[in-house]
């Protein structure tokens, strides 16, 4: 008996991860998990952006938010209602389920009266002034199935909460190139399965944001983000996101979701 | 149009606003406060031309924007949207304009020579239950795709005041319309309804962007005797359709546009007269019906947007040089193109398009080639988090070697306030489109500012 207990411990000095390991699940999954969680069907919301440059320079917009999925389809649509010099504006996006099919994206241009069609290829560039791209806007803080290989680096408390740690590397050079990072890290709430903070370096390798979620509680019984933070290191700039008036339950008619709804606004 | 017409439009209008108020209002009543209900919006706009030629300012203007929008409820709401502008040089609309190409319900108000009050746009609009969108009022309905030049954005008419440099949602007329969309299975279907007979405001002979290439210059010693343009005057029967089916299949944006119109520039129907011997040419213009097919493409490509708008216009008349020509028109019907290419990349935009004009009856125009091209190029950037955007607009005419370049440099200083530097600068031959307009190459420095 003696012998055998010497041999497992003299295993685990060689392999002082292989404990941890077992505990750790892998970072496929957990990416996996942010995907799956509920959502709802329809969200509407109020999304007030703050933009604050190193100058200390604040704008503040606030928009309304939509969201709907038709299947496993996910529409989202942003109208902007202050300030008046870009009120009017508005973004749709169908964000489909087949990995292989690029989203369509419009944004609507109310002083050239005109609907852009928006490439998915530039998905990594900054979404209207602020510091979070397209894709992020997209994917709403859940993380990417497609897009890195993962590993889950270790648990750490965010705010009190228990987070897995993982390190994500984009698959290869042309989606670093797309997304615009080299690499990146996410904390996700082992519990709730909602990325409370997450760092990501550009492609030449520096670091570039810092992304700290907060303020999730349940609103219809469904876990809801209240408040991102995002500082561009480079830049010095940073974006607050505050979600308000948070609706599960609106009627929201498919029409709103359409090119045509972009120029009638809400 | 006559007070009749008047009476009829503005009973129409509000048989028409009443009952479908009534409906909306009984499918969907919200209890919020006024001012929940109540958006409110200002707009200043401020800018200064120096014209390069004269060493003088070309324009000096104010335009106040207030606008309003009233929500009944969450489907139906009621928008206004207002205009103060002054020139307080009074040098692009010399004096107070007869705007006699103008319906009475669309006409300015002129407060002396320098200001007007103008109701840009005032419309309800409403979703009803079924699905159909209407908008009933004074409003603008773009359609097309394309920057710099229009090919399909011909319902509502515009302002030449400025030539082609004024936004064109500044010098777009919006026309008393009703617009209604549905959807028929995955295609959308807009319905169009003008009675609205408003057409283009071209310039006087004596104003800075009066376009002299579009007439010909009388041979010596004669002298010419321009009519008032016959205009229509039939309420429903000279009103304008239009119908647009619009679908997405496969990533492709597709539309197809089909309008009964008058064309917005009159035909200038001309004859020589010798009263006493003294030759003289006499114009009378009449506004002519047209038909228009087209439609409107686009794809995305990577990161790389296709798009193209195809026009067939049935019937255009035009000045001609055949001297056999009955009282000096040429009808033909005409085909143009637009195919456009947009790389968004980073805070880059560059866009490139290509527009081609052919007439297909073999006629002899004045001014004009059967076959003509023009070509735009669109670079711009983004920097600051969108504070700062440099931009520059090329239009260029392949057959005729005239055209203008616009560099604009714009920063917003605060959320509500926006400083720009921007140039017009024309080039080309004189008796051109573009070029008759070198003597205006301008720079102007104003700001924008909003509550």
């Amino acid at each position: 008996m003696k012998t055998i207990l010497l041999i497992v411990m003299f295993a685990i000095f060689l392999n002082p991860f292989a404990g941890i390991s077992q505990e750790l699940m892998n970072g496929q999954l957990i990416a996996q998990k942010t995907n799956d969680r509920n959502e709802g069907v329809s969200l509407k919301r109020d999304l007030i952006m703050e933009l604050k440059d190193k100058r200390g320079k604040t704008r503040v917009r606030k928009t309304v938010a939509l969201r709907k999925y038709f299947g496993k389809e996910k529409r989202l649509v942003i109208f902007y209602k202050t300030p008046t010099s870009v009120k009017g504006t508005a973004f749709l996006t169908f964000d489909y389920p087949d990995a292989t099919k690029d989203d369509d994206q419009w944004l609507y241009l109310p002083a050239l009266r005109k609907t852009r069609r928006i490439s998915a290829a530039n998905r990594g560039d900054y979404f209207l002034g602020t510091d979070l791209t397209y894709e992020d806007i997209k994917l709403e803080t859940k993380i990417s199935n497609n897009d890195y290989n993962y590993k889950t680096m270790g648990r750490e408390k965010i705010d009190g909460h228990d987070c897995y740690v993982i390190e994500a590397i984009p698959k290869d050079a042309s989606i670093e190139k797309e997304l615009g990072y080299s690499k990146a890290k996410f904390w996700i709430d082992s519990q709730i399965w909602m990325m409370r903070k997450s760092e990501s370096w550009d492609t030449a390798g520096n670091f570039l944001k810092t992304v700290k979620v907060s303020d999730i509680k349940k609103v219809q019984n469904i876990w809801t983000i209240h408040h991102i933070n995002v500082v561009n290191h480079k830049t010095k700039h940073q974006t607050t996101f505050k979600f308000e008036n948070n609706d599960y339950d609106a009627a929201l008619g498919d029409d709103y979701f359409t090119k045509e709804a972009l120029v009638d606004g809400l | 149009m006559d007070y009749k017409n008047i009476y009829i439009i503005a009973i129409f209008y509000l048989l028409i606003f009443l009952s479908v108020t009534k409906t909306t209002y009984a499918q969907e009543k919200i209890k919020k406060t006024l001012k929940e209900k109540l958006e409110t919006s200002l707009v200043v706009n401020s800018d200064i031309s120096y014209e390069f030629k004269t060493k003088k300012n070309q324009k000096s203007e104010v335009i106040l924007k207030p606008e309003f929008t009233y929500k009944f409820t969450r489907k139906s709401k009621l928008i206004f949207k207002g205009q103060i502008y002054s020139e307080l040089q009074d040098n692009l609309e010399t004096g107070t304009p007869d705007e006699n190409t103008v319906s009475d319900f669309s006409k300015r108000l002129f407060i002396g020579d320098r200001t007007n009050l103008e109701l840009r746009e005032l419309y309800f609009y409403t979703r009803l239950r079924n699905g159909l969108k209407l908008s009933i009022g004074k409003q603008q309905i773009v359609w097309g795709e394309t920057d710099g030049l229009k090919l399909l954005d011909i319902v509502n008419p515009q302002n030449f005041r400025e030539f082609l440099l004024d936004d064109f949602e500044d010098s777009r007329i919006p026309l008393w319309s009703i617009k209604s969309e549905f959807d028929i299975q995955s295609i959308g279907v807009q319905l169009l309804w003008i009675p609205d007979k408003t057409y283009h405001i071209t310039q006087d002979f004596n104003a800075p962007y009066f376009t002299k290439s579009l007439f010909k210059i009388p041979p010596s010693g004669v002298t010419q005797e321009l009519h008032q343009a016959d205009k229509p005057t039939k309420f429903f029967k000279d009103s304008d359709v239009g119908i647009k089916f619009t679908t997405f299949v496969d990533g492709w944006d597709i539309s197809i546009n089909y309008l009964y119109y008058y064309d917005d520039l009159p035909v200038f129907y001309s004859r020589l007269s010798q009263p006493n011997t003294n030759p003289t040419i006499v114009i009378n213009p009449k506004y002519e019906r047209q038909q228009m097919v087209g439609g409107t493409f686009n794809k995305v490509i990577g990161s790389f947007t296709f798009r193209g708008e195809l026009v067939y216009v049935f019937g255009q008349n035009f000045i001609s040089d055949d001297p056999n020509a009955h009282l000096n028109i040429e009808k033909s019907n005409v085909y143009k193109s637009a195919l456009g290419i947009d790389y968004l990349k980073g805070e880059y935009l560059l866009s490139a398009q290509l527009f081609n004009e052919w007439l297909v009856e073999d006629i002899t125009p004045y001014n004009k080639d059967t076959f003509e091209t023009n070509v735009t190029f669109l670079i711009s950037k983004e920097m600051l988090n969108d504070n700062l955007k440099a931009e520059l607009l090329w239009v260029h005419s392949i057959n005729h070697k005239d055209g203008y370049i616009t560099p604009q440099i714009s920063y917003w200083v605060t959320t509500n306030t926006q400083l720009f530097l921007n140039g017009n600068l024309f080039y080309g031959d004189d008796n051109q489109l573009f070029g008759q307009f070198k003597d205006r190459s301008r720079a102007s420095f104003g700001f924008k500012w909003s509550l």
